[in-house]
């Protein structure tokens, strides 16, 4: 809307809010507050949902219910009321998205039949129709759960019943039923235990408090298009992403304090943008997360202003600066996974270095075991990255000939779907991660997979913790020495002779890549000067160089 | 049924208790308002015997559940939504509870109740 439609709008809003009854335009433009005032707040409502499934997004699922009862309406100049409300009813019952979705179809139907034909609604009216409501929406189910929507209904229409009785303005009502609502749906953790434990109200009772707070709003003349403090449940906070600094925002202050009355969000909100900026305001049980960017001078400011609101508990200030360059240098070296939902095949890997783990994870790895030290992860640690991940078809890589068996193992003792790939090297891992496909047939991939290891040579360099003799290799302790798809098939005084010979037995000269990791124990100079060695050598081959960080290999080789 | 395997024996899970939580989490579900026999010689059974399960089929092929369910919706609400609804919750409680792989969930609407004639 412009900046004048907007003010026309906020101006009608005002005129309606006397009024002691509604007509068609009257409500329709209610439901149309209703509608934007959710849509403005939906990110907050989903970020409540507690399950996985089934109401996923229950904001969104909200909002397309009412989006789609007001397309119905949009156009109709209407003036009768009851046929107004049986029209919404009838878009939003065709609209209807998901759990919260239907049972807020089925309030409009109720509030529709209890208004049939009436011209206009005037306080006992509504008061009427909001119990029909209440009474359509919970013949809907067999068993209805208290602490959801149809609670918060339930006790909206009660708030009606009083409320009419001593007012008859319509913003006078509204102003009750929207105290109601938000009463109610404070109060769903108490009836609803998994509400209580995840530190969340529910939300498809936000949602339908936000759509009476829309109308409020409007009747006040107050704006529906820019969201409240943008206050969000404590565990939603994001607060590790930190975008550009602005200048002028030197520190980062967060202070979690206990108001000694309600808040006032919005001049809490507005006292605070004359202090900084990025402000979050995060609500938990009885209390409140304040977190704000401010300038150096500015830097206590936050905290003398939260302390006259209440009791604070405690108090961080961090250099915002200085926690940039750790943010960048961490973002250098995360670890991130890919994602997989319910049905989908995921990738277990096993890793030797937080190099390797990242390269698995950017390839669709879904889960990371660290080999360690000595590269025995247990197969419980196996074990619980397998129950971790949503899925029950489970690929495992096990990257070493000494994990194969505890891998077999734990496909025995869960009940999820595993398939073990016979991989013993880093190299052949890699290559089998390359076949992987998250909506595929599992076992149509590791077939696949157990192909492409076969056609990897691997190549590992070390050096040697004692003298021994073997395959006709000498080696001496101190000596760097080569494995050839885990043969031990030369030894040499530096690991760049080491390396050079080790391409030479495996038949490099035929092959197009090589790919190298270099280990924890090597310096990047040295590193540099031997591939550069490796390169000349090599002048038409395609060469890689990755970070493996792993233990003890100063290179793991891959050639294809 | 499925047996699990468990280091101190085995795990059998039936097919009944598989279709009592399924029943359950379907009278849950926001717009089902019964579950019905799939066919007379159920629903017949039904007068004699107090089914706990009734009007949920449970199958499994060695690797994952199927259920189909047979509901009576509340009339006025959008079927296909409850029926998706249905279908989430019912999956998601039984591989909560049981954690066994749910490959399939049908929903039969086997009629519609009007409690409130528009």
């Amino acid at each position: 809307m412009s900046i004048d439609q907007q003010i026309s709008a906020m101006e009608d809003g005002r005129n309606l809010a006397h009024a002691d009854k509604l007509d068609g335009q009257g409500l329709k433009q209610l439901v149309e507050a209703g509608m934007t005032w959710l849509r403005t707040n939906q990110q907050i409502v989903n970020a409540l949902n507690v399950f996985p499934v089934p109401d996923g997004d229950t904001g969104t699922n909200m909002l397309l219910t009412m989006q789609a009862a007001y397309a119905e309406i949009a156009r109709s100049g209407e003036r009768n009321a009851g046929k107004m409300a049986h029209a919404v009813a009838q878009g939003a019952l065709m609209g209807a998205r998901g759990n919260s979705g239907v049972i807020l179809s089925q309030l409009w139907r109720g509030l529709a039949r209890g208004l049939d034909n009436l011209e206009t609604i005037n306080g006992p009216a509504l008061a009427q129709a909001l119990g029909e409501a209440r009474n359509t929406a919970y013949k809907g189910v067999v068993r209805p759960v208290e602490g959801t929507i149809l609670t918060v209904a339930k006790d909206v229409a009660a708030a009606a019943e009083t409320a009419v009785a001593e007012k008859t303005e319509l913003v006078d009502i509204l102003e009750i039923l929207v105290e109601a609502a938000d009463r109610s749906v404070n109060h769903t953790p108490e009836l609803l235990p998994i509400l209580k434990q995840a530190g969340v109200v529910d939300s498809g009772g936000k949602g339908l408090f936000f759509i009476f707070e829309g109308m409020l709003r409007y009747l006040k003349g107050q704006s529906l298009e820019t969201p409240l403090a943008s206050v969000q449940p404590l565990s939603s906070m994001k607060m590790d992403e930190i975008e550009d600094i602005e200048p002028g925002q030197d520190y980062e202050v967060v202070i979690d304090f206990r108001p000694a009355s309600p808040l006032d969000l919005e001049h809490f909100y507005n006292d605070l943008t004359e202090m900084g900026t990025s402000i979050q305001l995060g609500e938990g049980e009885g209390m409140y997360r304040l977190h704000i960017h401010v300038p150096t001078e500015k830097r206590y400011s936050p905290i003398d202003y939260t302390m006259q609101l209440g009791t604070i508990t405690k108090v961080s200030i961090e250099n915002l600066m200085a926690q940039m360059e750790d943010i960048e240098k961490a973002k250098v070296s995360k670890l991130s996974l890919a994602p997989v939902e319910p049905g989908q095949v995921a990738v277990v890997a096993v890793s030797p270095g937080p190099g390797i783990s990242r390269i698995f994870g950017s390839l669709g790895a879904s889960a990371i075991v660290e080999g360690g030290q000595t590269m025995n992860p247990s197969t419980e640690e196996i074990l619980r990255a397998i129950e971790n991940l949503p899925t029950d078809k489970i690929i495992i890589l096990p990257n070493n000939k000494n994990i194969i068996l505890a891998a077999q193992q734990t496909a025995r003792v869960t009940v999820k779907k595993v398939v073990v790939i016979p991989c013993t090297s880093v190299p052949q891992g890699l290559s089998a991660m390359l076949r992987h496909d998250q909506d595929g047939n599992i076992d149509q991939i590791a077939e696949e997979m157990e192909e492409a290891i076969r056609e990897v040579e691997t190549g590992e360099i070390t050096v040697a913790t004692r003298s021994v003799e073997l395959n006709g290799v000498n080696v001496q302790e101190g000596q760097a020495i080569a494995l050839h798809n885990g043969k031990l098939v030369a030894s040499a005084q530096t690991v760049d002779e080491a390396c050079l010979t080790l391409l030479e037995k495996a038949d490099t000269e035929d092959r197009e890549r090589i790919t190298l990791f270099y280990g924890a124990n090597i310096s990047r100079q040295d590193v540099n000067r031997i591939v550069d060695g490796i390169r000349s050598r090599y002048p038409s081959h395609e060469i890689e160089l990755h970070e493996g960080g792993q233990p003890h290999y100063q290179f793991i080789i891959s050639i294809e | 049924m499925k047996e699990g395997n468990n280091p101190l024996g085995n795990i059998y899970v039936s097919y009944r208790a598989i279709s009592t939580v399924a029943y359950q989490s379907a009278l849950q579900s926001y717009g089902v308002v019964g579950l019905a026999a799939k066919n007379l010689a159920e629903g017949l059974a039904q007068v004699l015997v107090k089914d706990p399960a009734l009007g949920v089929d449970v199958r499994y092929d060695d690797r994952a559940i199927q259920i189909d369910l047979f509901i009576i919706v509340e009339y006025g609400t959008r079927i296909k939504s409850v029926a998706a609804s249905v279908s989430d919750n019912v999956r998601y409680q039984v591989e909560k509870v049981f954690g066994l792989p749910v490959s399939q969930v049908n929903v039969h609407i086997r009629g519609l109740r009007i409690s409130n004639p528009d």
